[in-house]
This record gives structure tokens, sequence and C-alpha cells, in this order.
């Protein structure tokens, strides 16, 4: 067109730029996020992850005065690997429910971060157990 | 019964494809007679819909377990009103609320606007008929919810957490919200179809979209709500996928209500405006898409369903074939003016788009991402709070701050001078509040801060033009009464600061954790919580055990909480009860939970939580739900002045 540059276009451009740069910025640099594994993923792995999987056996203990400590199983799977947690034990938690926890392994155990466990709620929609035989 | 069900259910599977295809054929030809057909199928599957809805809430009051569905969501323990909200408990359920929902709304909306605007509603009818065609193709052949068994004596019963007089409004809420999204994707669309890209189909469709915002926004005030008072974690919002898939339509859906006033009032942005609708529709989609197909790891859970690929494949067919017909109608899009300053409103309406979609898209960034990481890298990985944190942070306080600049900008072309004097009180209050907010300890957190001083902003500047109206107009009542788009607005902007100051409040919040025995006590921001003993009571559904809890502050007993567990009978689960102190005079919440009571010894583990201002959401929630209705009261003179407008532009 003949009209003269319009400065807005310039001005509007560069704020876009701005939004996208920080997006870029912070995501390159800081959010790499956090992987989320099943236990046959986790041989040698040496990093943080969020373990997910069912949960096997009879937890122990409280994850107060002495760790919660129970198995946990690939959903679709048999490996297994033991987990050591401390913090608040959500009520839905019990053998045969989905869940997950963020930690590490640490000669062969799971060493959960504390309060970091999570239940997935089991009837909200669909029912698991036409799914989900084996418990 | 279930068969009636079923059958209403094809019936209006029948009629969703006649509006579609005949609407089309009627629209592309110019047949009166036969768009009128297509439009009156419509309003006869809302009909047969109703019927089928009729059916199975019969079904789950009378709870008749030979419904598979009535026996996966209810027992016979539960109270009617929770058996009725089992409808939108579960699966079938909830896309038969959808398909409901959306009959009702394109019934009404092609109803109201046949007359005014006969050549978009003729394109619109197919549309909406092809959108409802693939909820009743889901509910006819993927997912009924009549599926029928040997009826089992006891039910499955509800999820405790869902027992909840919450959940009775929060679900159903968001429907509305997600649903009417729908009335202006379709209207939009029709629009472009029919080659009329006026504004009428705005305006025809301004009133829709502020029903589903209003409905997705309070939905979501009472599903924090929900959160906080009943999953007894003491937070309000977890950045779970499934909040997060109703945050983004109503981040998009925002943008769209601002940038349609510069359509209205200067013609600009039109090819913006309609992606904007069809970005609102799609994550509207999206969430359903989430919620119902597990794709994503939520707390919310969902095994993985049938529906998952259905819903992928629609959502791709829409968005494809929507941008292939914005594209095809680029030339009807141009815009008609120019934007001439950057100080203007409409530059700051675009400053306010441009940060309300970036975070749509970011929040869209970080929920795709363990889908999109497990694609490139190939294992998914999750992005938690933080990231969340820090773009609410990088794009939430700007848009704060421009809420409180937009409405004093003049449109087209302000001088600075001008801005600055209209400035000087606003800027005047926000710069007092900041310094006492300094001088009280608020500096500890800087984003704290920062939130609270732009909110003395934004509130110092909506009081500015209330009173500077008020003088205009000669009485207040007679300001908003005559413009209750623009103070029923302003009033959701002070609603949107009181909500930010209670989210900004969790920066100064506290929490301990502590094991007590009876008589014992711990210390919590200021508060001492002293454990007395423990109870049991056993009600019809549940064991109600709570530990009898006193808070004291300065030596005086303030008041006496009961946290505790539920434990349920049918349904064997326990739930977690917090209890609640709100000191109203110091604006704060003190949250009680018993985290593991050990009956044996009477040792309870205590988490206890200060939480400063939260209840400024709930008041921004009820102050919201004010603005939007008188935004959306119906404005004779409002709507005479458009007919005339509109008349001038196209005769």
């Amino acid at each position: 067109m003949a009209r003269k540059r319009n400065p807005a276009r310039l001005v509007i451009a560069l704020s876009v730029a701005a939004v996208l740069a920080i997006f870029l910025l912070y995501t390159s640099l800081v959010a790499q996020g956090t992987p989320s594994l099943q236990p046959s993923d986790l041989p040698g792995r040496t990093g943080n992850v969020t373990l997910g999987g069912l949960v096997v056996g009879r937890p122990t203990g409280n994850g107060h005065d002495a760790p919660l400590r129970f198995t946990i199983r690939d959903r679709k799977g048999t490996a297994t690997v033991r987990v050591a947690y401390r913090g608040s034990v959500p009520d839905l938690f019990r053998a045969g429910r989905d869940v997950s926890v963020q930690g590490k392994l640490q000669n062969g155990v799971f060493v959960a971060e504390r309060n970091t466990l999570v239940t997935k709620c089991p009837s909200k929609y669909t029912p698991a157990k036409k799914q989900q035989p084996g418990y | 019964m279930a068969d009636l069900g079923r059958a209403a259910l094809i019936v209006t599977f029948g009629l969703v494809l006649w509006a579609t295809f005949a609407g089309a054929w009627a629209a592309r030809l110019g047949r009166r007679r036969l768009a009128d057909s297509a439009a009156n199928a419509l309003l006869a599957a809302l009909v047969s819909t109703a019927v089928a809805s009729l059916v199975l809430l019969a079904a789950l009051v009378r709870h008749d377990f030979s419904f598979t569905y009535v026996a996966d969501h209810t027992s016979t323990r539960l109270s009617r009103a929770y058996s009725v909200s089992a409808f939108w408990g579960g699966q079938e359920g909830s896309l038969l609320l959808w398909l409901l929902v959306l009959c009702a709304y394109a019934g009404a909306a092609v109803l109201l606007n046949r007359r005014r605007a006969p050549d978009v509603v003729a394109w619109t009818v197919p549309v909406l008929g092809a959108v409802a065609s693939f909820f009743a193709f889901l509910l006819v052949a993927v997912a009924s919810p009549f599926a029928t068994q040997t009826a089992p004596a006891e039910g499955a019963g509800l999820n405790p957490s869902l027992q909840n007089p919450y959940m009775l409004a929060h679900p159903p809420l968001l429907y509305l919200g997600y649903v009417g999204l729908t009335v202006p994707f379709a209207f939009g669309m029709g629009a472009l179809l029919a080659g009329r890209a006026d504004e009428r189909w705005i305006v025809a469709t301004r009133r829709w979209t502020l029903v589903a915002w209003t409905a997705l926004g309070v939905g979501q005030l009472l599903g924090a709500h929900w959160a906080y008072v009943e999953v007894g974690w003491g937070g309000f919002y977890a950045w779970d996928p499934v909040e997060n898939a109703a945050l983004m339509p109503w981040l998009a859906a925002t943008a769209f209500l601002h940038s349609v006033m510069i359509q209205e009032k200067r013609g600009m942005l039109k090819v913006w405006n309609v992606l904007l609708v069809l970005l609102a529709f799609g994550l509207s989609l999206f969430g359903t898409f989430l919620t119902r197909s597990g794709v994503v790891n939520s707390i919310h859970s969902f095994t993985q369903s049938s529906i998952g690929p259905w819903f992928l494949g629609f959502i791709c067919v829409v968005v494809a074939g929507s941008l292939a017909l914005v594209f095809a109608r680029l030339p009807l899009l141009r815009a008609k003016t120019r934007l001439e300053s950057l100080v203007s409103r409409e530059a700051t309406f675009l400053y306010n788009n441009l940060l309300l979609v970036a975070f749509c898209l970011t929040v869209l960034w970080g929920v795709a991402f363990p889908m999109l990481s497990e694609a490139v890298r190939g294992e998914p990985r999750t992005l938690a709070g933080p990231y969340y944190n820090f773009f609410l942070r990088a794009f939430g306080l700007p848009l704060l701050l421009l809420m409180g600049i937009g409405p004093l900008v003049a449109w087209r072309r302000a001088s600075l001078g001008s801005v600055g004097r209209t400035f000087l009180w606003p800027f005047a209050v926000s710069v007092a509040v900041g310094v006492a907010l300094i001088a009280a300890g608020a500096g500890s957190s800087l984003p704290g801060l920062l939130a609270y001083t732009f909110s003395a902003f934004v509130l110092a500047s909506i009081v500015l033009e209330f009173v500077r109206g008020t003088r205009a107009a000669g009485s207040f009542l007679q300001l908003v009464s005559r413009n209750r788009r623009r103070y029923g607005g302003y009033v959701v902007h002070a609603a949107i600061v009181l909500v930010a100051i209670g989210i900004a409040g969790s920066a100064y919040g506290s929490t301990r954790e502590a094991k007590l025995r009876p008589g014992e006590s711990m210390r919590v921001g200021g508060y001492t919580l002293t454990y007395r003993s423990l109870g049991d009571t056993r009600t019809a559904g549940a064991i109600e055990r709570r530990a009898r809890v006193d808070v004291y502050r300065g030596g005086d007993r303030v008041a006496t909480v009961f946290p505790g567990k539920n434990a349920y009978f049918a349904e064997q689960q326990t739930s977690n009860e917090m209890a609640i102190y709100t000191s109203w005079p110091r604006a704060e919440d003190v949250d009680v939970i018993a985290d593991q009571i050990d009956p044996a010894t009477d040792v309870v583990y205590f988490k206890a939580l200060v939480k400063p201002l939260v209840n400024f959401l709930w008041i921004g929630g009820a102050v919201f739900l004010f603005g939007s209705l008188i935004a959306l009261w119906p404005d004779a003179r409002e709507q005479r002045r458009l007919v005339a407008r509109y008349a001038l532009a196209h005769s």
C-alpha cells in the first residue's frame, strides 16, 4: 500500500516476539519437564523422575513414623520396584490402585520425595474393573 | 425403559443428521422451506434428547440396576440428589448431558435469530447439526448410557469425593460453558459459509458467548472451592490437565469477548475473531477429549476409553475444515480501518488479546507436553506447577495492569498528556498501597507485592470511571442501566482483581505438620492448635471420625474445629474432611487436616495451613456473576441502536 508505514505493526510484532522469547527462553532453560516412567523404565536412571504404576502387595508403615513401603508394578507388565515414601498418604491409596510418586532410584529402592504421592480416583469416569483384571 | 432411551437417541441422531445435510442443501440452493425443516429438526432433536435424558434420570432415581450405567455409578444408600448427580458422574451420562445442553442452546439460538438474520442462520443450522451428530453418534454407537445387564443387588456407588453439594452444580455449569461455546462458533462459521462477513454474527451471539463464559468462570471457581473444602489438601488449583481443560477455553473466550468490541466499533480484527472463536470451541472439545480419553495422566484419572480416537478425529476435522473455510473467505474479512495509534483503546485490547492468547497457548503447551515429548524423545515428560506459575506471573501480572489502563484510554488516538492526567489518581493510590504493603512486610514476595499494587491501581481506575460516568450521567443507577455492557464489564474487572488478590495471597501462607497426642499443641502462623480428643459418629452411609481441635490466638480460644475422615461403607473408601476456621477480621483461613489417625492410640498426624486472603476468591466469584448478569441483562435501547445500525449498514 502507498500509505506510510504503520508504526503500530512494528510495536505489535515486537510484543509478539517478546512474548515468544520469554516462552522459549523459559522452556529451554528451566522447564524441561520431569520424565514420567514405569518400573520397567527405571534401571540406569539416576535423575529425578515421576514413577507411575499399580500398587501390589501389602504396604507397610504410615509415612510418618516409619516410611510407607510398597511395591509398584507396570500398568501392563511384570516389572516392579520397591518404594519408600514419607508424607501424606492419600485416602484412596491401597493395593491395586494406580498411583504416581516423584523421586529417584537409590540402591534398588525408589526413594520418594516428601508429599508427592498421588492416587488417581478410580471411579470418576469409566470403572476400571473391566479393563484391568489381575487384582 | 432402556429401549425407549435407545430409540430416543436414534431418533435424535436421525434428526440432527437431517439438520446437517438438508440444512446445508437448503442453504446452498436457497430453499426456504427446506431450511425451516432443518431448523425444526434441531428443535425436535431437543425433545427426543430430553426424552432419553428423562429415561436415564428415572432409572438413576429408581436405582434400576439393570442399567449398567446406574449400577456402576449409584447405590441404594445414595441420596436422591446424589443419584441425580450420577447423571454426569460417568462418561456416557456426561456425553448425554453434552448433547442435551447442545440441543437446548441450538434450539434457543436458532429460534431467537431466525427472523433477524435468516441467511446466517440457514448456514448455522447445519454446523450445529454436524456437532450434534458427532455426539449423537457416540451415544448411539460407541458409548451408550442405555446398556443393560442382569440387575445386581447393589450398585458400585458414587466416588465419595463426588458426594458433595458442589458436584451438583460444578459439572453442569462447566458443560453449560463448554457446550455454549458451540453457539458463537456455529454462527461464526455460518456467517462465513453464507459469505456474510459483517458483524451480525457477533451481535447475534454476544450474549450466548457471555452466558457460556460466565458459566465456565463460575463453574471453575465452584470447582476450586470444592477442591479447597472437600479434597482436603488445602489448595484450590493444582494445574491438573483437567482443570486446565476448563481454563483454556475460558481464556480464549475472554480474549474473544474483548476483541469483538474492536470489530463492532472499528471493523478491525475480523480474521482474528473468527480464529479466536475457533480456538475457544476447539479447546472446549479438546477439554472434553482430555477428560474422557485418558491420554494425559491426571489425578482425575480416567482409564483408557474407546471414545478418545473419535474425539481426536472430530477435533482434527473441525480445525482443518474451519481453517480452510477462513482461508477461502479471506477477501471478505479485510479490515475496514487501521490501528491509528499505539496509545488507544484498540491498542490496549490488542495487548490484552496477545497476553490472554499467549497464556492460553502456554497452558496448552504444558498440557500437551507429555504427548509431544513422548512423540519426540520417546518418553513422556510432565511440566508441573512451577512452569505454569511462571507464566501466570509473566503474562498474568501485565494483564492485571492492563485492566486498569485500558478503560482510561480513549478510542482511536489518545494524547499522552491526557492519559497522564487521568492516570494521576489511580497511580497515586497504587503507590500509596505499595508503600503501605512494604511497610507491613509484604515485600517478602515480589510477585505478591506487584499483584497487590496493580490490583489497587485497577480498583482505583474502576472507581474513577464510575465517578466520572456518574458525574456525566447525573445518577449512578442511570449510568449503569444505560451502559450495562460497559459497567457490567467493570464490575467483572473488579471481580477478577478480587480473584487475583486471593491467588496472590498464597504467596504469604504458612504450613506446619505435627504428630499430636490428645492434649498436645502445635503452632502455625500466630495460631496455637490444641488437639483435645477423638470421636466417631455413625451416619447412614459412613463412619465419621473427628478430632476435636481448639484454635487459640493470643491466648484466647477463637474456635473449635473438627477435622477428620469419613469411612464410606458401600464404596469402601475413606475421604479426608478438612476443617476450616475463617477469621474475617484478619481475612485468612486456618485449615486443619487430620492427615493420619491411629484409632488405637488416638495419635493424629496433623497438617495445618494458614491461608491469607483465600476467601477473596469466593467473594470474587459472586461479584463476577453479578457483573456478568449486569452485562447480560436485556437492554432494549442497545438492541434498537444495533438494529438501526445494521439496517443502515446493509441498506
